[in-house]
């Protein structure tokens, strides 16, 4: 029983106090940066800068090793895979029938891992440094319909108990001498059913409930909405900013206005 | 280390606990190292506040959960020797929300689902799901999609598929919450005549009229422990604990109790006993 973990991790670091919208646009930047260049060094680089600034914001050592373990097999599959697929250039290091190894091969591998890496780490800095609250406060800030917003909280929020309510359900249907995970695909799938139906009716009765929950408390009787706390940008906010969408900005000019090759 | 059952096992004796602790991954102890014995045709109920570790002893019945340490053995054969499936054959769950375990678009095919996991054959399933509905009183719904129904009907419908299992025990968990005096009623009849029939029921209850009404034997649970096991007047004769427990005893208990100069006995668990000891007691003769 594993369970939904929520990446948030509390603490004041400048990442944490950093304004959510900033944050936001530095992952969109970021990942961005990672996928035009293709440079096994710069990827590294970024790569190294990345796991300086989740040091930085002191992520807990055991969330992070969660959230990367899925991460890190990619990585390991595509510095062994990527090579066997990609014969091109010279030197060859070994070669038997089809296959052959080559160096830029390998190297190639290793940069496509790299850029998996900084991508992952990208979104992992905005989980990590910024509550459920923020996030949909930024994202609303930033064009999002409230209502919109709104569920997103609501989602992220119901999902733990979501997945209580999934276990609950596996349990009763186990008492009951359903033997999930035993026999063939098909078996399997059809197993599942049992499980499925039962979620899909409590959420969609959780679902009405909210929602008359929601109106009984006058949700949506003023158009103009006023919040409880407006996100402010400070100084150090549009520093960030400015940093954020220049790290992307700069190599992008170069690449694509100056034909440098990144 | 998992105890040896004696070779002389009590045939009597279908669930026995010896030292059981749970322990949740998260680190919480539910269950503190406790001992129990449930005869065959015994009708218990285990009481207790929210949290006092009820619902995990009763998973650990069943398979569901297993001992962190101590032991579960039923009918002789230790619970971590048993798949669920197989324990289910034993020892039926009727879980506290109906509505996370029905899932199909008919009652009868909800109660069949049970026996079909069993392995039993058409014969006897079609068998075992007439005689369910019919003891649960579901045969003018039985073709009805069980979401359909109410609260009261789809709590019957789970326990008619937990019937159609054919277990020994039953174990029903807070099965009266949300029901009205009515519905309560109807359905504590049926598992009354689930006892009745020979059958071994295991009622988790926070009613403790319900309690006085129908358990032969009561277990009191606080902390993961157990703190008293007695018969229903008896339990209900010792306030200070019920009240430690986070439990208060039934109106007619209380009412005893208060009345106890007058020489009404404080074991007494229903209105008519009270009326009858206050007409034959001093009570009667100011």
């Amino acid at each position: 029983m594993t369970g939904f973990i929520d990446l948030y991790t509390e603490a004041s670091t400048f990442l944490h106090r950093m304004d959510p919208r900033v944050k936001i646009v530095a992952v969109a930047t970021l990942s961005l940066l990672a996928l035009i260049t293709s440079h096994l060094v710069y990827l590294l680089v970024l790569a190294a800068v990345m796991v300086v600034l989740i040091l930085f914001g002191r992520a807990s050592y055991k969330k992070t090793m969660l959230a990367f373990s899925y991460v890190f097999r990619v990585m390991a599959l595509i510095v062994v895979l990527w090579p066997l697929f990609d014969p091109r250039g010279t030197p060859v290091l070994f070669g038997f029938g089809p296959i052959r190894i080559t160096e830029p091969g390998i190297l190639a591998g290793i940069a496509t891992a790299a850029r998996i890496f900084c991508l992952a780490a990208a979104w992992y800095l905005l989980m990590f440094t910024t509550s459920q609250r923020d996030l949909v406060r930024g994202l609303v800030k930033m064009g999002l319909r409230f209502d919109f917003g709104l569920s997103l909280a609501m989602s992220l929020r119901f999902l733990p108990t979501f997945s209580a309510i999934v276990e609950s359900i596996k349990d009763a249907q186990r008492a009951r001498g359903l033997e999930l995970d035993k026999g063939n695909l098909r078996k399997r799938a059809r197993d599942y059913v049992a499980v499925l139906v039962p979620t899909v009716i409590t959420a969609l009765k959780m679902a009405d409930t909210l929602s008359l929950a929601l109106q009984s408390r006058a949700y949506g009787a003023r158009t103009d909405r006023t919040y409880m706390r407006e996100l402010k940008m400070r100084a150090g906010d549009y520093v960030a900013l400015l940093i954020a969408v220049a790290v992307f900005a700069i190599p992008a000019t170069a690449k694509y206005i100056f034909s440098i090759p990144l | 280390m998992i105890p040896r059952v004696p070779a002389s096992v009590d045939q009597d004796k279908i669930i026995s606990v010896h030292g059981l602790k749970f322990v949740y991954d998260g680190g919480v102890q539910a269950l503190a190292g406790l001992n129990l014995d449930v005869r065959r045709g015994d009708y218990l109920a285990i009481v207790g506040g929210n949290g006092s570790g009820k619902t995990t002893l009763a998973k650990n019945l069943n398979g569901l959960l297993r001992p962190t340490s101590g032991s579960v053995i039923i009918n002789g054969t230790s619970t971590s020797e048993l798949t669920v499936a197989e324990l289910a054959k034993v020892i039926g769950y009727a879980f506290q929300n109906p509505d996370h375990q029905l899932f199909c678009s008919s009652v009868v095919e909800e109660v069949r689902f049970g026996p079909l996991n069993l392995g039993y054959s058409e014969a006897e399933v079609a068998k075992k799901t007439e005689l369910s509905i019919e003891a649960m009183d579901l045969s003018a719904v039985k073709d009805q999609p069980p979401f359909s129904l109410t609260l009261g009907e789809r709590r019957r419908v789970s326990i008619a598929s937990v019937m159609a299992m054919d277990p020994q025990v039953f174990i029903l968990d807070e099965p009266t919450t949300g029901l009205d005096a009515r519905e309560t009623d109807d359905l504590m009849d049926s598992i009354d005549r689930l006892n009745l029939d020979g059958h071994t029921v295991v009622l988790i209850t926070h009613d403790m009229k319900l309690v006085a009404k129908h358990a032969k034997r009561v277990v009191v649970m606080s902390e993961g422990r157990i703190v008293l096991d007695s018969d229903p007047g008896g339990v209900f004769t010792d306030l200070e604990l019920l009240l430690r427990s986070k439990l208060v005893p039934p109106p007619v208990s209380q009412l005893a109790h208060r009345l106890s100069s007058l020489g009404v006995p404080r074991e007494v668990l229903s209105p008519e006993e009270l009326v009858f000891h206050l007409m034959s007691g001093r009570g009667a003769r100011r």
